[in-house]
């Protein structure tokens, strides 16, 4: 007995003795993370917050580490945009008083990508449009001289901001169209129930010096066209509830819109629909369009894709499907791919995670779990 | 609450969730609301007629209607995008204690099973709290973009109130459709 006792205790000896000798850890020092020069990679996913909507935010998430790099705040029911050259978020949103009640205000924050630090604000009149995240809710002129906000009271109008001066310079009625497409570096073109854009073109200081329609190109009782754009690289394409592409050239100085292609053959037309919330996202360079596909009838348009759809864009021919529910994935409500030579795809679901796949081969690599609680449009500088 | 919220998780409706929501027209807002929605009417039996609500060839659903008006699949929900009032403290046509209705709203036509009709249904939002969070529904049938927004259900329709926080969506009747 007295054997085992003497063999146990030499036995734990030899075993503590090491962490007995080791050091003691150093005191740590408190500091403040700097973030890292920007990837092709990174991406900003706003999350609506939805359970509970004054507090909105905005992901930063790196597609090659799967690490959450930061975040931004976006109170209620934001917009959220870039700058041309990245180096800038700008988030318009409204805040209450007394948190979730009491005195609005709408403002525009600007916040510098490198610090993720609000730098300034601009308030605007209450009247900015609160509704799903789009490209085009609030955004930058090309030079970034101005910024438009889009305002529903629900009469439609936007805003043009000075953000040098940090006023707003003036607001611009759109005759019931919506939205602020911005193109060049003074023109704003909306979206109308007729099927047709508006382009407004300012002068020097921002105010309006022209408008004009452009021919209807769609038909809101036929077949709308989703207000969220597919950014390509002299415009956008609009994609519509039964899969038209409707590829708008804003480059010049009244939009240019191509004769639409469409997603589905004629078998799969009504059946096969594009839905959710960022349905497509292209890769500029390599002409490769991705969308988020369902099977689904009419009031559907907002189900997320069981399968994301490649194409070329050039030639208007699918390349692959790739069904999400392979990888245990739920549906697929905004897709965003990166526009470097070794592209990423990014697919948020309505589960509220977010994928990342090869995008030249589908190869899942990571499924980030829970990135908020509802993240409905990817932005990636 | 939870067994409820879990039994709306399992829903498929339920889960195509999460897009977007809400609510109606306004501006003319103020003014125009009930007077309003009668302009309304002959735009609604058009965006009707644009497509059939009929499940498409090929499409599956599972959407059972019901008339408990705290499930998404209750006949008036039919372009509701939202929190259910009824599971708010409020009902199908009825704001919770405390909230305020839009004075704006969306419009929706709607087929009730039990009696054979299409009902113009008017789709306010509750406003001036914070999200209820519960019995989320998200469904679409004629639902537009918002460049039709007396048929829009992302807007936060309690954009016009005082207090334009939002809370829940009602479904309120205004009328049979006509033919």
């Amino acid at each position: 007995m007295n054997t085992i006792i003497i063999r146990a205790a030499l036995l734990s000896l030899a075993t503590c003795t090491p962490l007995l000798a080791a050091p003691p850890l150093p005191a740590e020092h408190l500091t403040i993370t700097t973030l890292a020069p920007n990837t092709a990679h990174r991406i900003y996913v706003v999350d609506e917050a939805f359970l509970n909507e004054i507090d909105s935010r905005v992901h930063i998430f790196d597609g090659d580490t799967y690490r959450r790099l930061g975040q931004i705040d976006a109170g209620f029911n934001p917009g959220f945009n870039l700058s041309p050259d990245g180096k800038t978020s700008i988030v318009g949103t409204t805040y209450f008083s007394r948190g979730s009640r009491g005195t609005r205000t709408d403002v525009v924050e600007f916040t510098d990508n490198s610090t993720l630090k609000v730098t300034h604000e601009i308030v605007l009149p209450s009247k900015r449009a609160m509704t799903l995240p789009t490209y085009f809710n609030l955004g930058f002129s090309s030079d970034s001289r101005f910024v438009y906000v889009s305002y529903v009271t629900p009469a439609a109008s936007f805003g043009v901001l000075d953000p040098a001066k940090n006023t707003v310079i003036d607001e611009i009625d759109t005759a019931g169209c919506v939205l602020v497409i911005a193109s060049g570096p003074n023109r704003v073109s909306s979206i109308c129930e007729n099927g047709k854009l508006l382009t407004v073109t300012l002068d020097a200081q921002g105010h309006e010096a022209s408008r004009a329609f452009s021919d209807a190109f769609f038909d809101a009782d036929r077949d709308p066209i989703f207000v969220q754009g597919v950014p390509m690289t002299n415009g956008y394409a609009f994609i519509s509830f039964l899969g038209d592409v409707h590829e708008v050239d804003f480059s010049g100085a009244a939009p240019v819109i191509h004769e639409p292609w469409s997603l589905v053959g004629a078998a799969e037309k009504g059946v096969w629909r594009p839905g959710g919330t960022q349905m497509g996202a292209l890769h500029r360079h390599m002409n490769r369009l991705y969308v988020a596909m369902h099977r689904g009838g009419e009031g559907t348009h907002k189900d997320g894709g069981t399968e994301i759809w490649v194409f070329d864009a050039a030639n208007h021919q699918r390349i692959a499907r790739w069904p999400v529910a392979a990888h245990k994935l739920s549906h697929v409500l905004a897709v965003q791919v990166s526009q470097d030579d070794a592209p990423v795809l990014f697919a948020a679901t309505d589960t509220s995670d977010v994928a990342v796949f090869d995008a030249l081969t589908g190869q899942l690599r990571h499924v980030e779990k829970q990135l908020g609680q509802t993240p409905w449009l990817i932005l990636n500088p | 609450m939870r067994s409820i919220d879990r039994l709306f998780e399992k829903s498929s409706r339920a889960i195509a969730q999460r897009t977007s929501r809400r609510s109606l027209i306004a501006a003319l807002g103020k003014m125009l609301t009930g007077a309003a929605l009668i302009p309304l009417l002959p735009i609604d039996r058009s965006a009707r007629a644009a497509e059939p609500a009929a499940p498409a060839k090929g499409h599956v659903q599972s959407k059972a209607v019901t008339d408990d008006p705290k499930s998404c699949d209750y006949w008036k929900y039919c372009a509701i995008d939202g929190f259910l009032c009824s599971c708010c403290g409020g009902s199908s046509n009825s704001c919770p204690p405390g909230t305020q209705p839009s004075p704006i709203t969306w419009i929706g036509t709607c087929h009730n099973p039990g009696d054979g009709r299409d009902y113009i249904v008017s789709y306010n939002d509750c406003c001036g709290k914070v999200s209820c969070s519960n019995c989320e529904c998200n469904r679409n049938e004629r639902e537009k973009p918002m460049y039709r927004p007396s048929r829009n259900n992302d807007l936060n329709w309690c954009m016009a109130n005082a207090d334009s926080n939002y809370h829940c969506s009602v479904s309120v009747i205004l009328g049979v459709a006509e033919k």
